[in-house]
C-alpha cells in the first residue's frame, strides 16, 4: 500500500504529504467514487422503472425533464432534498433520524466489492461474496427500526415484516451462493468471475443441471431480499399505506427509494459474477483482457450490459405479477426454496466427487446444459411471437418512445385490445 | 460577487436564477396523494392511466401524505371527513397545494342544501386550483395540475423557504383537529 | 305463505293487539303499540310458522302535525318466502323505544341511523353512538323542524355569497 501512496506523492509531486494522509484521501476519494456511482445507478434504474411501467401498461411514462426525460431522477432527487424533513411527534427522534442512514450505507458499502471490471473494483476482498452477504444485512435493522422508531402502526408491521422476510431469505440466498463457492473454490468476487469464461457454456449458469436450477433458486431469494413484488409485503400499498417508510418525508424517504433501486442493481450485479461471467468477453482470455485499454472498457460494457438485462427483468416482474400473501411468502421459503437449495448443494458436490478435473465429460455436460437453456429460450420466444402475431400490432421495441405532445393516437393505445379484436374477426369471417 | 448579485425590483440575480434551477425541478416532479373521497376519485385514478398519463409530466402518486406534493380533494366532502382531510393536509410536508376537483369540492355543488356536506374545500383548506366539472374530465385535471406547475414557476422558493411565511389563503380554523 | 294467510295468521296469533292498514293503503302492514313493540317483533321472529328472521331495513319519519315518530320495520323470511311490515308510533319529546338489536343484531346499525338523524333513543342498545353525522354536531337533521347549526368547528355550514 505505501508503495501506492509514494507513487502518488512522487508523480504529482506531493512531497509535503505523509503517506498515511495521502491514502486517507485516496481511500475517501475511492469512497465518495462508489457512492456517486451507486447513486447515478439507482437513479437511472428509478427511470428505467417508470418507462418499462409505462410501456408495459400502454402508457408513456416520464417524458418532459430533459432528452426522453433522462433527467427526471435528478428533478425527483433535488425536489426531495427541498421537501421539509418531519420527525413526527410521537416518534423516537433520533432512531427515526438514523434508520435511513443505516439503510443507505448497508447497500451502497455493498458496491464497493462489485467487479465492474477486471480492474475496476474498489476493493477486491478474499471473502467478497460473503461480505456482500454480511453488509446487506444492515437493511435489515435499517428497516426494523424506522418502522419501531416512526410508532406508527402501519410502518411498525411493515418493519416487522421486512425483518422476517429478509431473515428467512437469507437462507436460500447463502446457499445458493455455497453451491458457487463450491465450483469455483473462492471466496472472492474476481477469483469466481476468473474461474468462468466468457462464452455462455463457460458460465456457471450452465455448468451442469444443478447450478442452472441454483439460478432461479438465487433469483428468486434475492427478489425477496430486496422487497420486490410479488414479494414486497414490506411495503405493500394496499394493506399498509407505504410499510416502514410511511412517516418518512423528504431527503429521508429518497434514502429509502434509492436504496431499494441500488439493491435491486446489486442482485443483478451478483447473479452477473455468480452465474454469468461477469466481465469475461467471449474469445479473449483474461491475460489478454489485461493488457488492453480497450478490452478493459469492453469488458465493463459486458459486465453493465448483462446487469441491465438482469434489472429489466426484475422490473418486468414487479409490472406483471400481483403480491403474494405473508403465510403464501414464509411456506414458499421453509417448504420450497431451503429443501431445493440443499439439494442444489448436495448434488452439487456429488457433481464435483464425479467429475473433479476439467474433462470432455465436464465439457459434454455443459454443452448439454446449455443446449436445453438455449432450447427454454427459443420456446419462450416462440410463444411471444406467437401470441404477437394474433394480436395483429407491429413490433415496437422504443423504450425511448417520446410519444406526441397532448395528442391521443388510438394505433398505440388500443393495442391491449388488439388480440381480442383479431381473434373475434376470425370467428367472425368463419361463420 | 457583489457584481454578480444584482439587485433588481423583484430580488437579487443568482437568487432569481437558483429559484429558476429549483422550481424546475420541484413542478416536474409534483407527486400527488391517492385519496379520494368520492366518485371524482375514479376519474383521479383515471389520469394515471394510458389516455391522459401524468406521469409524463413527472407525476406519480404516493400513498402516504409525508411524500405527497398535491392534495387532490377528489368528491363530496361531508363535515365528518373533514376533520380527517385536515389531518391529512397538516401531516404533509412543505412545500405543499390543493387542488379542489370536481363541483362538489368547489361549492358543494348537487349536495350544497344537504346537512352533512361541507359547502366547498376552501372553506377548512387553502385551495389553490379549482377545477370544475361533474366530475372533470382526466384532461380537465391533468390541466389543473399543470396550473399548479405554473404557479410554482413564479413562486421565489428560497424567500418563501427561508422566511417561513404562512399561507395567507389559509382559512385558519382553529379547533378542526 | 301468500300475503292474505300470513294476515290471517298473524291476526290469530296477536289477537287484538294489532291494527291493521286498510286494504287501499297498498303494502300489508300493522301498527303496534310502543309498549308491545319488542314483545311482538319478538314473538313474529321466533314462531315457526312466521319466522321473520331477516330485517331487510328499519327506519323512522317524522311526524310534527301528530307530535309523532313513526318506526318503521321490513321483515323478510327467507324460509317462508313471505314479508311483513310492522309499524309503531312514539312520542316527539320523549323518544324513546326498546331496542331490537336482541331480536336482530342488524337492527344496531339502524337504531344508530335512527338516533343521529331523529333522536330517538333506544333502551338497552349495546352501543348507542351517532353514525353518519360527526359526534359533536348539534341536532337532528331529519326532524321536519331542524335548523342546521351556523358553524361546525368553525367551519361556516352555509356558503358565503
Amino acid at each position: 500500500m505505501n508503495a501506492l501512496a509514494d507513487f502518488i506523492i512522487n508523480s504529482l509531486g506531493l512531497s509535503g504529504l505523509s503517506a498515511e494522509l495521502v491514502m486517507l484521501l485516496l481511500v475517501v476519494a475511492v469512497a465518495a467514487a462508489v457512492f456517486g456511482i451507486g447513486m447515478t445507478i439507482s437513479g437511472l434504474l428509478t427511470l428505467a422503472e417508470r418507462r418499462v411501467a409505462g410501456r408495459i401498461q400502454s402508457r408513456i411514462g416520464p417524458n418532459r425533464v430533459g432528452p426522453f426525460g433522462l433527467l427526471q431522477w435528478l428533478v425527483d432527487g433535488l425536489k426531495l432534498i427541498m421537501k421539509e424533513d418531519v420527525v413526527p411527534h410521537d416518534a423516537d427522534p433520533h432512531m427515526f433520524r438514523m434508520a435511513p442512514y443505516l439503510v443507505v450505507v448497508g447497500v451502497f458499502a455493498a458496491f464497493a466489492s462489485l467487479p465492474f471490471g477486471q480492474l475496476l473494483i474498489a476493493s477486491d476482498l478474499n471473502v467478497g461474496i460473503l461480505y456482500l452477504l454480511a453488509i446487506t444485512s444492515l437493511v435489515t435493522v435499517g428497516v426494523l427500526m424506522s418502522g419501531w422508531a416512526s410508532n406508527n402502526k402501519w410502518s411498525m408491521i411493515g418493519g416487522i415484516r421486512a425483518a422476517a422476510q429478509i431473515v428467512s431469505y437469507e437462507i436460500p440466498t447463502a446457499l445458493s451462493v455455497a453451491s458457487i463457492i463450491l465450483i469455483s473454490g473462492t471466496l472472492s468476487m474476481q477469483g469466481i468471475i476468473n474461474e468462468q469464461g466468457g462464452w455462455p457454456w463457460q458460465w456457471y449458469i450452465f455448468y451442469n443441471p444443478f447450478t442452472f436450477a441454483v439460478f432461479f433458486l438465487y433469483f428468486t431469494a434475492a427478489l425477496a431480499e430486496g422487497n420486490r413484488i410479488p414479494f414486497d409485503l414490506p411495503e405493500a400499498e394496499s394493506e399498509l399505506v407505504s410499510g416502514y417508510n410511511t412517516e418518512y418525508s423528504g431527503m429521508r424517504f429518497a434514502g429509502f427509494f434509492l436504496a431499494e433501486f441500488a439493491n435491486i442493481y446489486l442482485m443483478s450485479a451478483i447473479a452477473t459474477t455468480l452465474f454469468f461471467g461477469g466481465w469475461q468477453i467471449p474469445g479473449v482470455t483474461p491475460e489478454q483482457q489485461a493488457g488492453s485499454l480497450v478490452l478493459q472498457i469492453t469488458g465493463m460494457v459486458v459486465f453493465m450490459s448483462k446487469s441491465a438485462v438482469g434489472c429489466f427483468v426484475v422490473i418486468w416482474i414487479r409490472w406483471t405479477l400481483p403480491r403474494l400473501r405473508i403465510d403464501q411468502l414464509m411456506s414458499l421459503c421453509y417448504k420450497y426454496l431451503i429443501p431445493l437449495s440443499f439439494v442444489c448443494l448436495g448434488g452439487n458436490a456429488i457433481y464435483l466427487l464425479i467429475f473433479p478435473k476439467p474433462s470432455s465429460a465436464n465439457t459434454l455436460v455443459h454443452m448439454i446444459t446449455t443446449l436445453f437453456g438455449g432450447v427454454l429460450i427459443v420456446i419462450f420466444v416462440t410463444r411471444v411471437m406467437y401470441h404477437h402475431r394474433i394480436s395483429g400490432v407491429s413490433l415496437d421495441l422504443n423504450f425511448l418512445a417520446r410519444g406526441e405532445k397532448g395528442k391521443y393516437n388510438p394505433e398505440t393505445q388500443v393495442r391491449a385490445y388488439g388480440s381480442f379484436r383479431k381473434k373475434y374477426e376470425k370467428k367472425q369471417g368463419a361463420k | 460577487m457583489d457584481a454578480m448579485v444584482e439587485q433588481g425590483p423583484e430580488g437579487s440575480f443568482v437568487l432569481g436564477k437558483v429559484d429558476d434551477l429549483l422550481n424546475l425541478a420541484r413542478k416536474n416532479s409534483l407527486w400527488y396523494m391517492l385519496f379520494g373521497t368520492a366518485c371524482c376519485a375514479i376519474e383521479l385514478m383515471q389520469t394515471g392511466g394510458p389516455r391522459s398519463d401524468a406521469d409524463r409530466f413527472g407525476m406519480v402518486f404516493r400513498a402516504t401524505p409525508r411524500q405527497s406534493d398535491t392534495l387532490i380533494l377528489a368528491g363530496t366532502i361531508t363535515y365528518k371527513m373533514a376533520s380527517r382531510i385536515r389531518l391529512l393536509y397538516e401531516q404533509m410536508a412543505e412545500p405543499k397545494y390543493v387542488i379542489a376537483m370536481g363541483s362538489c369540492a368547489n361549492t358543494g355543488g348537487l349536495f350544497q342544501e344537504s346537512y352533512a356536506v361541507v359547502n366547498g374545500g376552501d372553506l377548512f383548506l387553502p385551495v389553490d386550483v379549482y377545477i370544475p366539472g361533474c366530475p372533470p374530465r382526466s384532461e380537465s385535471l391533468i390541466e389543473g395540475l399543470m396550473l399548479i406547475q405554473q404557479k410554482i414557476e413564479k413562486e421565489p422558493w428560497l424567500k418563501k423557504a427561508w422566511t417561513n411565511t404562512k399561507n395567507p389563503k389559509d382559512p385558519q380554523i382553529e379547533g378542526l383537529l | 305463505m301468500t300475503s292474505e294467510a300470513l294476515i290471517d295468521y298473524v291476526k290469530g296469533l296477536l289477537g287484538d293487539k294489532t291494527k291493521w292498514a286498510d286494504p287501499e293503503a297498498g303494502d300489508n302492514f300493522l301498527t303496534v303499540a310502543s309498549e308491545d313493540w319488542k314483545n311482538i317483533c319478538q314473538t313474529l321472529a321466533t314462531d315457526k310458522k312466521c319466522s321473520l328472521t331477516y330485517l331487510r331495513n328499519f327506519t323512522g319519519t317524522d311526524y310534527p302535525e301528530d307530535d309523532e315518530i313513526e318506526l318503521t320495520a321490513h321483515t323478510f323470511s327467507y324460509s317462508e318466502k313471505h314479508g311483513l311490515i310492522i309499524k309503531t308510533r312514539i312520542s316527539r319529546e320523549a323518544a324513546v323505544c326498546d331496542t331490537l338489536s336482541k331480536i336482530w343484531p342488524a337492527a344496531i346499525w339502524y337504531e344508530r341511523e335512527i338516533f343521529d338523524l331523529l333522536g330517538v333513543s333506544f333502551n338497552n342498545h349495546p352501543d348507542l353512538r351517532r353514525i353518519l353525522m360527526p359526534e359533536d354536531w348539534v341536532g337532528h337533521p331529519l326532524r321536519k323542524d331542524y335548523k342546521q347549526q351556523e358553524t361546525y368547528r368553525g367551519i361556516p355550514t352555509t356558503r358565503p355569497a
